[in-house]
């Protein structure tokens, strides 16, 4: 298995993101690039779907952190579902549940995405 | 009489490439489950470690691929015990200003939150200098 794989599909409008793997120093490239990529082509409204990301560290945190600005500054948002549990954790230990919102399933997260016209 | 090695410990030096992270992350969570600690702590050090070997290869070697990266994990009666050395620039301990994670949701940016990670995932974190070579000593307890 490769270290880091980004499938995105878009779903109503929105680019459904999900990496399998893990984000760290060595893969974050691909992963900021799979994000930079999607807000050079206009889709804002993303949702990372978690459920096969099996760790993410803070160069991954990073590439998050380094576009949400603009992503919300052009109407759209990042959304996060699926987090296994170490993930969540990493989240929870930093307060970024106060800044991105989660959920336990892609079709809440989607519903919510929806809803932000 | 060549001493014999401490049966408790064991080490690990790979090259300064971020290639290895995941090889010392799994191990620094085998590591732990070994030691007695549960999944959810066992991930919680092996992300301390990813970030610590990480911050020694982007930070002290700048990336550089030639050097090395030496790691010692020690089970101790009630703790697992890694040492991280390197001869690249040091960090010093009275200099770390840890960054407070509610700027980062008021203005959120890129960097800084790895010595963030580490210190809320372990017990201890410590950084020391020698003539030689560089140490980053973390502990986790076991409960």
């Amino acid at each position: 298995m490769a270290d880091l794989s980004i499938q995105v599909r878009d779903m109503d409008g929105v680019a459904v993101m999900q990496p399998e793997g893990f984000v760290n120093a060595h893969t974050v490239q691909q992963f900021e690039s799979a994000l930079e990529e999607l807000v050079q082509s206009g889709r804002v409204k993303i949702l990372l779907d978690c459920q096969e990301l099996t760790y993410i560290s803070s160069a991954g945190l990073g590439a998050i952190m380094g576009l949400i600005e603009p992503i919300r500054e052009n109407g759209g948002d990042i959304l996060l579902c699926n987090l296994q549990r170490n993930v969540l954790s990493i989240f929870e230990t930093l307060g970024f549940t106060q800044l991105y919102q989660v959920f336990d399933d892609r079709e809440a997260a989607l519903q919510a995405l929806a809803r932000k016209v | 009489m060549k001493a014999l090695p401490d049966p408790e410990t064991f080490r690990l030096t790979i090259p300064s490439q971020t290639r290895y992270l995941n090889l010392v992350t799994g191990l620094a969570k085998r590591a732990s489950m070994v030691a007695g600690m549960d999944d959810a702590t066992a991930s919680k050090v092996s992300i301390a470690v990813d970030e610590a070997v990480t911050n020694v290869i982007l930070h002290a070697y700048h990336s550089r691929s030639e050097h090395w990266v030496e790691i010692e994990l020690r089970f101790a009666p009630k703790a697992l015990e890694i040492r991280i050395w390197h001869t690249g620039e040091g960090l010093r301990e009275n200099e770390i200003v840890l960054p407070d994670p509610s700027e980062y949701v008021k203005h959120p940016r890129k960097g800084g939150l790895g010595l963030l990670l580490m210190s809320r995932f372990m017990d201890e974190i410590h950084f020391s200098e020698s003539p030689d070579r560089s140490e980053c000593r973390m502990i986790k307890r076991v409960s």
